[in-house]
């Protein structure tokens, strides 16, 4: 594991899932954020990361489901009586 | 002391009834999104909705192990996935732990370094095709995919994910990593050609 102060690059490359993901803890957010404003080699990548978690997201969501299946679920219901 | 009089078993039936209900309604009206998850962990359209089908009916049985208040639809995943454990697909092989190679900057720069001109980020995205991400996410090996989709699709937290699938939370982030590092590798391969 690499740091901020050693190879900034490195160290970004490595938080970019959990920093995406919003679970970085509050001063590495701050460290990565700060590098990003002045590098933009690790802000490009960032935005293209963004970007790619967008279109899988869309491309993968695309298949509803299916109406039937709806209606078989709540025929498991309990009757009320 | 309570006392036990028809008039009070009645209005405890009544209780509960409303309570098993309402338990139903709020859970349907997840189904979408509980589907929108199970589609991608299994292999086929058929077998998300035997899944679906199996998961609803034992909810429904077991309503009253739900604690209100808490996260319905981890709940509701949390027996899908177990469901699918149970189906015995963790008999298949586990998937390996070698060492990754490549950073996580990988992806962008394959499509960057073969690209002619200098496209900013959502044109090198665009270089992907939809196709390509369903066929890759479902080559990603399923340990690996459970994470990827309860994150990804689910929007599901760390935390949450880990509950869900009963595995320590680092053991969700080395798996959550892996796996979007196997999916953006068959993307790159799709794309470009294999390396």
């Amino acid at each position: 594991m690499t740091s901020f102060a050693d190879d900034p690059c490195a160290r970004c490359e490595e938080v970019l899932q959990p920093f995406l993901d919003r679970e970085l803890s509050e001063s590495e957010r701050a460290l990565a954020e700060e590098h990003l404003a002045l590098c933009s080699y690790c802000r490009r990548r960032y935005r293209f990361e963004e970007h790619l978690r967008r279109f899988v997201r869309q491309a993968v969501v695309a298949e509803p489901m299916p109406p039937e299946l709806k209606a078989r679920l709540a025929q498991l219901r309990t009757p009320l009586f | 002391m309570s006392e036990t009089t028809p008039e009070t078993d009645a209005r405890r039936l009544a209780t509960e009834a409303r309570d098993r209900v309402r338990f139903e309604e709020d859970a349907l009206a997840l189904a979408d999104q509980v589907y929108r998850v199970a589609r991608h962990l299994v292999g086929s359209r058929e077998e998300a909705e035997d899944l679906m089908q199996e998961t609803y009916a034992r909810a429904f049985r077991s309503w009253r192990s739900f604690r209100p208040g808490t996260n319905l639809r981890a709940w509701l995943l949390r027996i899908l996935t177990n469901l699918n454990i149970d189906r015995g697909r963790r008999l298949q092989r586990t998937p390996g732990l070698e060492p990754l190679e490549e950073g996580d900057y990988f992806l962008y720069n394959r499509l960057e370094e073969s690209n002619q001109d200098s496209a900013d980020e959502e044109r090198v995205v665009e270089r992907l095709s939809q196709d390509s991400v369903v066929s890759a996410l479902s080559a990603v090996p399923h340990d690996f995919r459970d994470v990827v989709v309860l994150v990804d699709i689910g929007d599901f937290s760390y935390a949450d994910a880990a509950q869900i699938l009963d595995i320590p939370i680092g053991t969700v982030m080395s798996r959550l990593h892996r796996g979007r590092r196997v999916l953006k590798q068959r993307m790159a391969e799709e794309a470009l050609g294999a390396a």
